[in-house]
């Protein structure tokens, strides 16, 4: 039987299904997470766009990893295999600057190696995607296994990792990152770690505070007194049972570090040249602010739409899992 | 325990996360390759020169021993030397320090004060358009990165209007001999809020949408509470009660939100300075790094730390204030 305080996640779910009226409903679990923000349309909308922006990254990664940018090449003329007919600072398509009318073949035009900027773009998707989930990985292990130990054994433990991850909040996290990123090196899978270690107090304060709630409730003390493991009580019971809002914080957290990541590779930590990324195209398109304003236009909006994206999935999903926002 | 003993009491508080906040820079500063004696004198300099800077800057001793001097000297208010610009780290941190607090502080006193009527506006006709609006701008605000803005900005306002200049943020009380086109101090104030305003905006976008957000949201809660029925129901007018009776008590999530995006809006500084070109921590911060001058680098990350830490600690005691049963220690 389903109720409530039921610890399994999914079985709780599958089995609410089945049951008749008068059982109170889960309200933890995948299943029933997926039920509710069907019914939400804002949560809807994040999902198609979060969705999209991910099929475009997963796209550039196939062409990438399998074809070695083979496909794009052929859609996207690439000046540097010729470099005589390199067209720089090319306006989209219907405009006009000092270096001549848009093209056809460049519809957002071209940065100032000649290089296509939508055909960027589209490679930056999959860096930002990769750094984003990444990044909030990492914050989310990190927190989650700080924060359940933290809550669930209280005491001096709870103490020093407390004042550990204050100490890591204290410091501003792009700085952090930056002194990090220099210590251990500049690419991006320093990026990723970086961003990552700074996202685990978010994690962490959320997951202890749901751990102390938890861990009064009758099932745990049960749990406890039927003589299951610590590390099993908190693995199979506070976890699954933190699992709403959690999602919900991660969600958001991705795009957090999509925005964060962006704004490293616009200081020059993080992808390094040729490797197009958003923030560092974003970077190189300073010097041509005057003749080619569109080169700093299309990958801030391309940044806008995709954490726009997470952010009302976010929120959906908020409003989708908060009974109380929800009636 | 009253206001200044609470205040005290949190000082007292932050000094271990001070000391965290040396460590981590220390062993991070300890851990960068390459030398900056290298760096200083160029490739292949004469032996007695190294150890000359290297005994000047304490490199030659093992790095506990560093540590526990830098953790003495940071207590007597020695931050060390830097070496590239050949002067106190103290020194350089206090000549760059008020630009940015300029900086971050205008963008705080924006987001507020356009957040707050915005959040309370949207609270009042939750669901009707005005909300709509206030909420698709929040959202926007939330997922635009601020050097972004700070570009659209300088293209629009500086490249293609002139209204305002794109680079560079004078202090308004510099000495109007060192400020071009400026001859009294009004003239250095006016030139000093003309080059303000688009940093200020970028920076403060972010902070404007998270407020408007949790004033939001604060303000739709505080707005069903029973007191607030209660005084529907003896007649009080809607506009008293959103004044008088719902504000106060939806303030507190809100100041708990600007304490917590202080963090962000100092990191954000750093790119707004580079967007702008300001000469105030952020960009100091960089060209320590790009020149690997450790003590410079763990003055300025201590530095923002420190900035952080008061301004958690001013968050707190206005939370004790509004909120007196916190001082007083019964929750």
């Amino acid at each position: 039987m389903a109720t409530q305080t039921d610890p399994r996640t999914d079985d709780g779910a599958a089995a609410d299904d089945e049951s008749g009226p008068g059982e109170i409903e889960a309200r933890v679990g995948l299943r029933y997470t997926l039920k509710q923000v069907k019914r939400d349309t804002t949560a809807r909308i994040g999902i198609y766009t979060v969705g999209f922006v991910t099929l475009v990254a997963l796209l550039a990664a196939i062409d990438y990893y399998l074809f070695d940018y083979a496909v794009a090449e052929t859609v996207w003329y690439n000046p540097v295999q010729d470099p005589d007919q390199v067209q720089r600072l090319l306006p989209p398509v219907g405009m006009e600057n000092q270096y001549g009318p848009g093209v056809i073949e460049h519809p957002m035009g071209t940065d100032h190696r000649g290089r296509d900027i939508l055909g960027r773009l589209f490679y930056g998707t999959r860096i930002a995607i990769t750094v984003g989930f990444m990044a909030t990985g990492i914050g989310l292990v990190g927190g989650t296994l700080i924060g359940a130990v933290s809550g669930y054994y209280g005491g001096w433990i709870d103490d020093v990792l407390q004042r550990v991850t204050e100490t890591i909040y204290a410091i501003p996290f792009l700085v952090l990152v930056i002194a990090f990123m220099t210590a251990f090196g500049r690419d991006l899978t320093f990026a990723m770690i970086g961003v990552g270690i700074t996202s685990i107090p978010v994690f962490n304060r959320l997951i202890r505070s749901r751990v102390v709630s938890i861990r009064e409730e009758d099932y745990i003390e049960a749990a406890r007194a039927a003589g299951v493991k610590d590390r099993n009580i908190i693995l199979r019971h506070i976890i699954p049972n933190s699992f709403a809002p959690v999602l919900v914080q991660a969600t958001l957290q991705i795009g957090v570090s999509i925005l964060i990541v962006a704004g490293l590779s616009f200081l020059g930590f993080g992808a390094q040249p040729p490797t197009p990324s958003w923030g560092q195209m974003l970077s190189a398109s300073r010097n041509y602010m005057l003749p080619a304003p569109t080169f700093s236009l299309f990958p801030g909006i391309a940044i806008l739409i995709t954490v726009i994206g997470f952010n009302i999935l976010g929120d959906g999903l908020q409003d989708a899992l908060d009974p109380r926002i929800n009636n | 325990m009253g206001l200044l003993r609470y205040t005290l009491w949190r000082l007292a508080q932050s000094i271990p996360v001070l000391i965290g906040i040396i460590t981590i820079t220390f062993f991070l500063a300890n851990q960068i390759p390459g030398d900056p004696v290298e760096i200083m004198l160029g490739p292949s300099p004469a032996q007695e020169q190294v150890e000359a800077i290297q005994a000047r800057y304490g490199l030659d001793r093992p790095a506990h021993e560093r540590y526990l001097t830098y953790l003495a000297g940071v207590a007597s208010g020695d931050l060390g030397q830097s070496i590239y610009y050949d002067r106190p780290v103290l020194d350089m941190i206090l000549l760059r320090l008020p630009v940015t607090l300029y900086l971050t502080v205008s963008a705080f006193m924006f987001a507020i004060v356009t957040a707050i009527p915005l959040g309370v506006l949207s609270a009042k006709r939750r669901n009707k358009p005005a909300d709509h609006v206030s909420r698709i701008v929040s959202l926007i605000g939330v997922s635009t990165p601020s050097f972004w803005i700070g570009l659209m900005l300088i293209i629009v306002f500086a490249f293609h209007l002139g209204w305002f200049p794109a680079r560079g943020l004078p202090l308004p009380w510099a000495d109007p001999a060192d400020i071009r086109g400026a001859e009294t101090q009004l003239e250095v104030i006016r030139t000093s809020l003309h080059h303000l305003a688009m940093p200020m905006v970028a920076l403060g976008t972010l902070q404007m949408a998270q407020i408007t957000r949790i004033e939001r949201s604060s303000m739709v809660e505080s707005l069903q509470g029973e007191y607030v029925k209660l005084a529907r129901a003896y007649g009080v007018p809607e506009s008293k009660i959103v004044r008088k009776h719902a504000f106060q008590v939806a303030q507190l999530p809100v100041i708990t939100i600007i304490g917590l995006g202080l963090s962000t809006a100092l990191g954000g500084a750093v790119l707004t300075e580079t967007v702008f070109e300001i000469q105030g921590m952020g960009r100091l911060i960089i060209t320590a790094i790009n020149n690997q001058d450790y003590e410079l680098i763990m003055g300025t990350t201590f530095m923002f730390g420190v900035a952080f830490v008061i301004g958690v600690i001013i968050t707190d005691i206005a939370y004790a204030y509004i909120d007196p049963r916190v001082a007083y220690g019964d929750e």
